[in-house]
């Protein structure tokens, strides 16, 4: 071959290679921002999911699945429930109607997180959060009933907004309870959600039940009392039976 | 990634003590942006720069820049994480390279002896008893047990460098701002020079010279560089006349207690019974986080020491202004060390003595 042929040849040669470099280039490119892209939608998804479960229970369905291994703990369980919702129900037209209870939750639920509690259910207007259920919480008793406390604030806050624009005021009853549970993901496929399986949940809903009865807002068990001091002003409320639960427990108002 | 935490304008105003940047400079070498807001307790200026500072023997410097970034972003410090941020570009790690590494988390991609040490490090961040898991884990890929303490070791100088820029809410708009700057790669070879030159290295501990408050935790790390300055920064904290020890003590106490930290809880009150106080007034303080025999200074801050445990910035950092009034711009600088140190020392001696 005839030394311009060979030129020919290698430049040819040199074109090919740098159209496969520019190639590969572009590929490299494309992939890296698939994956950045990618990624920016997992940690969207993980900031999203962060609002309906606390970071805790994100990490470990991340790092594990939605494993449902639970764990035995010693949790206090607050169950709170509107007073007349369904008179509220029936007076406001729905869209002023979930207006209103938003406004309740948002308030309640900030009133918990505060006091290191857990939001772990909304059912219909009422409310199930739980202290110590993520993690040991010396304290737990004392968080659950200053929540409860300042739940009674936002709510007598709640009501002047609410009256301010001619709307229905609000009221509640809280039970507490304190005992053992398995906390874990609870749930099916298709819907989890993380929450302590077991009678203290049970106890404390039937106590809040008991609220009406004994004309009071905030009622607590014994097991509860036993662990608050001098700042928690209780008052007798007698001994209860409570349906499904065998025996008495006691009572007390939470001033 | 930190840009949308809620974060409280800094209840700090910046004071600049040259006495304090002389001898920060003499010592260190530098003076960090933040010191003008730590001038009043002079040893938690030099604690930043000497935790922050200690020589590694084990832990390599890309690990330790992840385990900074990982801390910070688990404690939400938007500060500190924009400053290592900004230090990893300084030295030359590309805005590319931090966002793949911070993602790795999701994508799953680091190998698995570093992707354990950065797990360890987010669970002693979390006061996580599983950190023992992880801890065995990085023994079974061949980290020695001096290695793996000094990584606890780093992590826990990340949560206390965390809790004392978020505790007074220092100011990150200007940090935030740098760390996106283009062009901070340009410096690169420089900076990596001066930020990884090693010094002097400082000889063990002898067991005489680990003497003092947390001693079994200083003997742990005492072949590493780290023990040496963990013995000298709680001895400082400890001897600064600002607040009261007893008061420093049952901020390490109640740390202790909410992280469920025995051993570290044991030396807080071992210390504090020695130190006289009334037995009824601890117990009720540890038990209920009140009690009526405590002066107003240490009422006040037993409930906030729970507070530095696990937080949102923003929530803790009103916690932190609402006690202004009370104990002063002075003794709240020195309440805001103390509890970070105990935040940090409770989570290290936990990781350490967790049973494999």
């Amino acid at each position: 071959m005839t030394p311009a042929a060979w030129a020919a040849l290698a430049g040819l040669a040199i074109a090919g290679l740098a159209a496969l470099f520019v190639h590969a280039r572009l590929r490299a490119r494309r992939l890296r921002s698939q994956l950045a892209h990618a990624v920016s939608e997992l940690e969207r998804l993980h900031r999203s999911f962060a609002r309906f479960a606390p970071e805790e229970i994100v990490e470990r369905v991340i790092a594990a699945g939605a494993s449902r291994g639970g764990e035995r703990r010693e949790v206090t369980a607050l169950f709170s429930d509107l007073v007349g919702s369904t008179a509220l129900a029936s007076s406001v037209p729905p869209n002023v109607l979930l207006e209103i209870l938003n406004g309740h939750f948002e308030r309640m639920s900030r009133a918990i997180a505060e006091h290191h509690g857990h939001l772990s259910t909304l059912i219909g207007d009422g409310i199930l959060a739980l202290f110590g259920a993520l993690g040991d919480n010396p304290w737990q008793s004392h968080d659950a009933c200053a929540a409860a406390l300042a739940m009674r604030a936002e709510l007598a806050s709640y009501n002047r907004e609410l009256a301010a624009k001619g709307l229905p005021e609000l009221a509640f009853g809280v039970g507490l309870h304190r005992g053992t549970g398995v906390a874990g993901l609870v749930g099916s496929p298709e819907l989890l959600q993380f929450t302590v399986v077991g009678t203290t949940v049970s106890i404390a809903a039937r106590v809040q039940q008991l609220t009406r009865e004994l004309d009071a807002d905030i009622l607590v068990t014994q097991a509860v009392a036993e662990h608050l001091d001098a700042r928690f002003a209780l008052e007798p409320a007698g001994e209860a039976s409570l349906r499904g639960f065998p025996g008495q427990v006691e009572i007390f108002r939470l001033v | 990634m930190l840009d949308a935490i809620e974060w409280e304008t800094c209840w700090l105003e910046p004071r600049r003590d040259p006495a304090l940047e002389r001898a920060l400079r003499d010592e260190h070498g530098m003076v960090p942006p933040s010191a003008a807001y730590f001038s009043a307790s002079p040893w938690l200026a030099h604690s930043m720069l000497a935790l922050e500072m200690v020589e590694r023997l084990h832990v390599s410097a890309e690990i330790a820049d992840l385990v900074g970034l990982v801390v910070a972003e688990d404690n939400s410090c938007r500060y500190c994480y924009a400053m290592q941020r900004t230090m990893m570009r300084l030295q030359g790690f590309g805005t590319a390279r931090i966002r793949e590494l911070e993602a790795s988390r999701f994508a799953g991609s680091l190998p698995p002896a570093d992707a354990a040490a950065l797990e360890l490090a987010r669970r002693v961040s979390r006061g996580d008893p599983r950190a023992a898991e992880e801890r065995d884990r990085l023994l079974g890929l061949g980290w020695s047990a001096d290695a793996v303490g000094e990584l606890a070791f780093l992590a826990a100088v990340h949560v206390y460098l965390n809790r004392i820029s978020t505790l007074p809410a220092l100011p990150v708009a200007r940090v935030e701002r740098v760390s996106r700057l283009p062009g901070l790669g340009l410096v690169a070879p420089i900076a990596r020079r001066l930020l990884r030159s090693r010094p002097r290295r400082s000889r063990p501990l002898e067991p005489a010279e680990c003497a003092g408050p947390w001693a079994y935790l200083v003997e742990s790390l005492a072949r590493l560089p780290a023990g040496r300055v963990l013995r000298r920064v709680l001895d400082e904290a400890f001897a600064s006349p600002v607040l009261p020890r007893q008061t420093k003590l049952l901020v390490f106490a109640v740390v202790a207690r909410t992280l469920g930290a025995a051993a570290s809880e044991r030396e807080a009150v071992r210390l504090l019974r020695e130190g006289g106080i009334d037995p009824d007034a601890l117990a009720a303080a540890l038990r209920h986080l009140h009690a009526p025999g405590l002066d107003p200074v240490d009422a006040a801050v037993v409930p906030f020491a729970r507070e530095t445990v696990r937080y949102r910035p923003a929530e803790v950092q009103r916690q932190a202004r609402r006690l202004l009034p009370l104990l002063g711009a002075e003794r709240l600088v020195e309440l805001v060390g103390v509890a970070a140190l105990a935040n940090a020392v409770c989570r290290l001696g936990a990781a350490a003595s967790a049973p494999a």
